[in-house]
């Protein structure tokens, strides 16, 4: 993760999307597929990965889900690119 | 239950205005084949499944397509932004303008609004799936007829990726379709 220093806003946020669409890729196919061990491995790693991922793009940008909002002066869920909006 | 993320299945940025190509892309938003009915079947389906896999399925299919449901409104929100009744009017949507201005309604590109009357719910694991796999090539062939109107690059390359979801999902419907059949057999 030590490289994600030099990414953009908008870069980390591709990682985090691309991270958790693979996450819900796996997860329709195990749906279908739930004794693939194989797959459930990949499941595994994916959710991991996409963890981190969120995780250095909050330390960075702002909050995606609300209890990683930070609240100790003010409300920092207002903060970031709602849906609405386009990422600069 | 939903816990909403302050994300998409990938960054929706549209760099151009163009209110036409907006209207013509809402009927993904509240159209017969659009992202709204794809996800309010599904979720709605799910509660008369018994099979486990079923009921997963219906579920994850149902969210992803809400999530699609959002994209298709940041869309259609990035291509009309700013834009006036004039400009409405120029790319012949005035009429648009008049009843929602720059607001996202859920209707056809038509101008039909939205109805529930475009899906159903029968609790018959079988029929609906199979409603379920014709809904995905519905979708996916109204998506095919949104890439031969559309030339914006910025939104070419989202709608060709929302096209690929269906196909996505209608393999998914075919394999749970199998799975029902075989424990009926
Ligand atoms: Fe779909």
């Amino acid at each position: 993760m030590e490289n994600n220093r030099q990414l953009t806003a908008q870069q980390l946020m591709r990682k985090v999307s691309e991270a958790w669409f693979y996450v819900t890729d796996l997860n329709l196919y195990l749906d279908t597929h739930p004794d693939d061990t194989r797959a459930l491995r990949m499941f595994a790693e994916a959710c991991e990965n996409a963890k981190a991922c969120t995780e250095a793009f909050e330390k960075r940008c702002y909050p995606l889900t609300v209890c990683s909002a930070d609240c100790d002066s003010d409300w920092e869920w207002l903060v970031g690119v709602w849906p609405s909006q386009k990422m600069a | 239950m939903f816990i909403f993320s302050k994300m998409t299945q990938i960054p929706v940025k549209i760099n151009n205005k163009n209110p036409r190509l907006a209207s013509y892309i809402l009927s993904q938003y509240g159209g017969p084949d659009g992202e709204l009915g794809a996800s309010l079947r599904y979720l709605s389906q799910r509660f008369a499944q018994t099979d486990k896999s079923g009921i997963a399925l219906l579920t994850d299919i149902g969210t992803e397509e809400l999530g699609h449901l959002e994209m298709i409104g940041s869309i259609i929100t990035q291509l009309t932004k700013g834009e006036g009744a004039k400009s409405f009017d120029r790319y012949g949507v005035g009429d648009y303008y008049i009843d929602h201005a720059n607001g996202v309604y859920p209707a056809s590109a038509s101008g039909v609004p939205f109805s529930a009357a475009y899906l159903q719910s029968k609790a018959d694991p079988i029929a609906d799936i199979m409603e379920d796999m014709a809904a995905e090539q519905k979708a996916r062939a109204t998506y095919d007829n949104i890439l031969r109107m559309c030339d914006d690059p910025d939104v070419t390359s989202i709608i060709r990726y929302l096209r690929e979801r269906e196909v996505v999902h209608f393999q998914r419907f075919g394999e749970l379709l199998d799975r029902l059949q075989s424990k009926i057999r």
